[in-house]
């Protein structure tokens, strides 16, 4: 049996570490990097979220998630196109 | 700390670092967002802190935090898309009264998509019913995830080209009317309790038409996309 605080503290560590690379991560002037590192913080949600038993939470999460990240690429590279200042 | 019986050991000693984490990423996301200054980079910034809110919301570790993340899961993204919207329109407007040249093919995808499937010519029509029967009678939030899907393949196929602009309106009232629903039989819960069922089941009904009237509005917001040539 594997211990269950192991995917707890990964889940936690993961969150934390994603958070202060889209903060204030290397070259995320970028939008598409900016928007691809809440990806690391979204994986330490769903381990978390998976340690609590939280099934259909964590199913809603990944469906967002994706859902989202097509968004705001959506968003960015009209706001690029269009010759905004992104 | 008062800790109800039903809640497992292991849950109630995770209580503490969980919480701790969400107030370090929430702080970390605020913090982030004070120093941006422009506008996108803020819309992702918020996406952290709606994380930190589920980690808090996660951490009470029984199913009324279920319950409490799902609806939180789904304002956010509604919430994400309005505002990039607005974002995008008020670029639109600025480029417009600096009298600049506005390009006139902006786009998600960098190259041209076409979603040429024999599926979507032939039996559309056949699989989205399936898809829709099939979530209403699941109903609640899988059953809104299952319709939502099959509005949404029935709103990217072909056979529906030019949706008239009372669809939309009629899916905006619909949304509405789900939310009575699901706010009746909350209400309905506490004022008579021997009415569990009936409340459950109007509360769910709401669920199902919100989820999947949502998807519905994603496929029409994503149709353009994919049909340009």
């Amino acid at each position: 049996m594997i211990d269950i605080n192991i995917f707890f503290y990964t889940g936690i560590f993961l969150a934390i570490i994603g958070s202060l690379a889209t903060a204030w991560g290397p070259k995320v002037k970028d939008p598409i990097v900016r928007t691809l590192n809440t990806e690391v913080a979204s994986i330490g949600i769903s381990l978390i979220l998976l340690c609590y038993n939280h099934t259909l939470a964590l199913l809603t999460l990944m469906a967002t998630t994706v859902i989202v990240t097509l968004i705001l690429f959506r968003a960015i590279t009209r706001l690029e196109e269009m010759g905004a200042d992104v | 700390m008062l800790v109800p019986e039903f809640v497992p050991g292991i849950f109630s000693s995770m209580y503490l670092p969980a919480i701790y984490a969400g107030l370090i990423v929430g702080f970390i996301g605020l913090m982030a967002i004070a120093m941006e200054k422009r506008d996108i980079h803020i819309l992702i910034l918020t996406d952290i802190v709606g994380l930190a809110m589920l980690i808090i919301v996660g951490a009470v570790g029984t199913d009324l935090a279920e319950a409490l993340i799902l609806p939180g899961l789904v304002v956010e993204l509604a919430e994400i898309m309005a505002i990039s919207e607005i974002l995008i329109s008020r670029e639109m407007h600025k480029i417009e009264s600096n009298k600049k040249k506005m390009p006139k093919n902006a786009s998600i995808f960098p190259l041209p998509l076409v979603l040429d499937m024999e599926i979507m010519t032939t039996s559309s029509n056949f699989l989205a019913l399936v898809l829709i029967g099939y979530g209403v009678f699941l109903t609640g939030f899988t059953g809104g995830a299952v319709a939502g899907g099959g509005v949404l393949l029935y709103v990217i196929s072909r056979k529906s080209r030019g949706l008239p602009i009372f669809v939309f309106d009629g899916i905006s009232g619909v949304s509405g009317i789900s939310w009575c629903l699901w706010i009746i039989g909350f209400a309905l819960f506490f004022i008579a309790p021997n009415l569990w069922l009936l409340s459950l089941t109007l509360a769910a009904c709401g669920l199902l038409m919100k989820v999947a009237s949502k998807l519905g509005l994603i496929g029409i917001l994503m149709r353009e996309e994919f049909k340009r040539e």
